[in-house]
């Protein structure tokens, strides 16, 4: 639970747009609309991701002051995925098209029939599965309308910009050199500078450019 | 910065090499000025690379871990291979605040932020005397409030640190931004990276005089 406890590693995301004045109660009614709902064996679905209470990822029926820490929105990006061990699959699904193809008395399937056996044989080992659960800490600091998500991975943090989107209707943009520098504000001398900048090199020998390459290699 | 006709994810692309050389200057100033580095904001504090550095250019790395990773010799030769700093652990001292942590540069994320733990918690309960029993409703709600509590010191400490990379950012942008940086920057990186002797006087002159021209 890296926001209460332990090191910090997060990274930082600019709230872009507008509150509503009446947003706790607004937010809490789209929290709980976008809260996580528990994946089920029989559902198409194989991955999802929902809000749950900070720091406890299998509560999810959350109350006011589980979300509301004063000026702060706190929450836990939950992703539940299914993960069924591949040769277990394999040995599952070659031993289901071995009794139908016994039952059907045929030597072939066709690619359709394949992949339904596939499906039904997924479903049927998700029942005896857990889906594996991920939940990362997500900060909002209300005032400052920063996000600090506890996670360095890219793909969580796209899916979460995703669903903070659906939820309170704000983008995220994500904290980089470029956003930073557009926070501070440069001046017109700075912004030209900006424009221009290539990247400072202090390799002994000046990097060949592929353009060279390309022209050796053609001569 | 709003001239150019492209859209927002490829602005922040392509310029995140600006953070690897944000972790090369903030390396480059912790020596030349003995891990002493100013803002306005936060007067004089310390500043200096340890634990990693991660040097790298495309698929190529160099980790380099150690109490000082800056002052080895294979640091700075991966420079001059081309290769610059990726994530770079630094240690802060500013204010009451003692802290280290990894500063990545295409992200300016932190990863490791240690917040200094409150003296209550450093404190080992007494072990002849029990605590008092309370109702269970009671200490839930006191132990809430001692997770809120911790979570707003963990949040403000977090915040404090931001406040002091963003202004070290604000003044490297200065430097980089002005004619300083090829004319005396990049001079003394050149001689930092091949051992030479730098003149420090003249660079931090020439550094501070933008750095105060630009913080008006």
């Amino acid at each position: 639970m890296p926001a209460l406890r332990g090191s910090l590693t997060y990274s930082r995301f600019f709230v872009s747009g507008d509150l509503p004045d009446d947003f706790r109660e607004r937010f809490m009614r789209a929290i709980r609309l976008r809260s996580m709902k528990p994946l089920e064996p029989d559902e198409e679905e194989l991955e999802r991701s929902g809000w749950a209470k900070l720091g406890e990822p299998f509560v999810v029926d959350l109350a006011y002051d589980d979300v509301f820490f004063n000026e702060y929105v706190v929450l836990g990006f939950r992703t539940d995925r299914w993960v069924i061990p591949g040769p277990v699959l394999r040995t599952r699904v070659k031993e289901a098209e071995a009794a139908y193809l016994e039952k059907k008395g045929r030597e072939r399937l066709s690619k359709k029939e394949k992949a339904e056996l596939k499906l039904m044989v997924s479903k049927k080992l998700r029942r005896h599965l857990a889906p594996a659960t991920r939940s990362v800490d997500l900060s909002w600091a209300i005032g400052e309308g920063v996000v600090r998500f506890f996670s360095h991975s890219q793909k969580p943090a796209a899916a979460m910009m995703e669903l903070f989107k659906k939820t309170f209707g704000l983008e995220l943009v994500p904290e980089s050199p470029y956003t930073a520098a557009s926070r501070l504000g440069l001046s017109k001398d700075q912004e030209k500078a900006w424009h221009d900048l290539e990247m400072t090199y202090l390799a002994s020998s000046p990097k060949r450019s592929l353009l060279d390459e390309a022209a050796e290699e053609e001569e | 910065m709003s001239a150019e006709p492209i859209n927002m994810a490829d602005r922040i692309e392509l310029r995140r090499f600006v953070g690897r050389e944000l972790l090369l200057w903030l390396w480059l100033e912790t020596e030349l000025f003995e891990a002493t580095l100013a803002t306005k904001e936060h007067g004089s504090f310390g500043l200096w690379l340890e634990g990693r550095l991660v040097l790298n250019e495309g698929q190529e790395s160099t980790i380099i871990k150690g109490s000082a990773p800056g002052m080895n010799r294979e640091a700075k030769e991966a420079l001059l291979r081309g290769k610059m700093p990726d994530r770079a652990g630094l240690h802060l001292s500013f204010g009451d605040h003692e802290c280290t942590l990894t500063l990545r540069g295409e992200t300016l994320a932190f990863a490791g932020l240690v917040p200094p733990r409150k003296q209550k918690e450093e404190e080992a309960p007494p072990l002849d005397a029990p605590p008092a029993r309370r109702k269970k409703k009671q200490s839930d709600a006191g132990a809430n409030d001692l997770a809120h509590e911790a979570f707003y010191d963990r949040m403000h400490f977090a915040r404090d640190v931001e406040g002091l990379t963003t202004a070290l950012y604000r003044d490297f942008l200065a430097v980089r931004l002005s004619p300083a940086w090829d004319s005396h920057v990049v001079p003394a990186l050149e001689k930092w990276v091949a051992g030479k002797e730098v003149d420090v006087e003249r660079y931090r002159a020439a550094r501070d005089k933008v750095v105060r021209s630009k913080r008006g």
